[in-house]
């Protein structure tokens, strides 16, 4: 059972800020201090080495906040 | 083509060549960028790249490393039949490098050579067509050079190198097997979009059309990257390919000795091996001292990590390039007294 406080901490180690984060379900992902191609690539492979599941560019272009993306994975 | 064997050829030998000047991804940028580019390499991989001089070509350096490899086997110039060159920096647009290069290494008016068109997925496929040369009897020695003239300031993945192959007819070499591949679907991916006759040069291309968040600009003249694409391409494409081959093959990965990839980016090149569940010592990795550098990173690689292993007893090899086209290629091979001088530099 994949939690979403599991997941953002997982979503934040991906994406390696250089500042700590703080990140709840409705961040918007655009209030990021890097949201970048970097970090997206970083969630691309999160997504398909720790849950086996593979989304796009365009998946986490159309997601607006961290619970969007959390929210990928039950599709 | 999905999968095929090639008897009767012999991998004789490799030989690299990079240019001296080393670039630090760290250092070698603007101070306000530098905190953005310490997290980019620790996530890329990648902290060292080779930068050709001004003047320096691709074919340059596979001509350095040509010479050394011919000098190591004592071939004879007259005996070379046909010179492949699998790149996307030629010397100039039309005519073919490797008609250039014929008369540079002094290789005699019978020889085939013309350029192949692939970048980051060509060294299999360079093999393939020179190996299929040669299995088919026509051409006894060939040699195939492989590598590109893809480094800049700006961007911090590519990096310069130049190669050299050598495969001979050996009616008892082990077979080669192949597992090659292309997608045109993902052609803009990775494009260089004008200067062709889609897209010729114009006044317009010398104006910056976009900035980046790293207040960069950029012009249609520059490579354009499609980074999530070719993430998803590279990683859900390629692990299937080598386990295909690897069946094909009759081949269990304990039987390999080395997995060697092509040199993208260490998220890519890490979900790769993470993905086939092969351990790090079997995956040898140039990324940090040698970035991305296109079609040569498998030379590169075996040359920099493994050479000296490569030249003792029998070693059994999976070779995998993927990217621009899109287009991927792997290759099981087995070498025995294969030669593989020590990296050159240029």
């Amino acid at each position: 059972m994949n939690t979403i406080e599991q997941f953002i901490e997982n979503f934040l180690n991906a994406c390696d800020f250089e500042d700590p984060v703080e990140a709840t379900a409705e961040t918007e992902l655009q209030s990021l201090p890097q949201w970048d191609s970097l970090a997206k690539l970083a969630v691309i492979v999160l997504f398909d080495t720790e849950y086996g599941k593979t989304i796009t560019g365009e998946d986490l272009k159309n997601a607006v906040t961290v619970g969007d993306i959390f929210r990928l994975l039950g599709e | 083509m999905p999968l095929s064997t090639l008897t009767g050829v012999r991998f004789a030998g490799m030989a690299t060549c990079v240019p001296k000047r080393v670039l630090s991804n760290l250092e070698d940028c603007r101070p306000q960028i530098r905190s953005e580019r310490a997290r980019l390499v620790r996530n890329i991989g990648i902290e060292y790249r080779r930068i050709c001089q001004e003047w320096q070509c691709f074919s340059d350096l596979a001509f350095v490393a040509a010479e050394a490899l011919l000098e190591r086997l004592q071939w004879r110039r007259e005996e070379i039949e046909a010179l492949v060159v699998v790149t996307q920096s030629p010397d100039y647009p039309i005519p073919a490098t490797a008609i250039i290069l014929q008369d540079r290494l002094r290789l005699s008016h019978t020889t085939v050579a013309f350029d192949v068109n692939l970048g980051c997925s060509g060294y299999p496929f360079g093999i393939n067509i020179l190996g299929s040369m040669i299995a088919a009897g026509g051409v006894r020695k060939g040699l195939l050079l492989v590598g590109d003239r893809c480094a800049s300031l700006n961007d911090p993945i590519f990096s310069d190198a130049g190669t050299a192959t050598a495969l001979e007819f050996d009616p008892a070499a082990p077979p080669m097997r192949f597992d090659l591949n292309s997608d045109g679907s993902g052609y803009k991916a990775i494009i260089l979009p004008a200067g062709g006759h889609r897209e010729p040069i114009n006044l317009h291309h010398l104006i910056p059309y976009r900035e980046d968040e790293n207040d960069r600009w950029h012009y249609k003249t520059d490579l354009q990257l499609d980074g999530p694409a070719v993430l998803g391409f590279s990683t859900q494409r390629v692990p299937p390919a080598v386990e295909r081959l690897l069946e094909y093959a009759n081949t269990a990965k304990e039987d390999v000795d080395y997995f060697v990839f092509h040199q993208a980016n260490r998220m890519i090149n890490e979900t790769i091996r993470k993905k086939l569940g092969l351990p790090e010592a079997k995956v040898p990795s140039t990324l940090r001292d040698f970035g991305n550098t296109s079609g040569a990173s498998l030379p590169v690689t075996m040359t920099a990590r493994i050479h000296t292993e490569l030249e003792q007893g029998k070693k059994r090899l999976l070779l995998s390039g993927f990217g621009i086209g899109l287009s991927w290629g792997s290759l099981l091979l087995e070498l025995e007294n294969a030669v593989f001088p020590a990296m050159i530099e240029a």
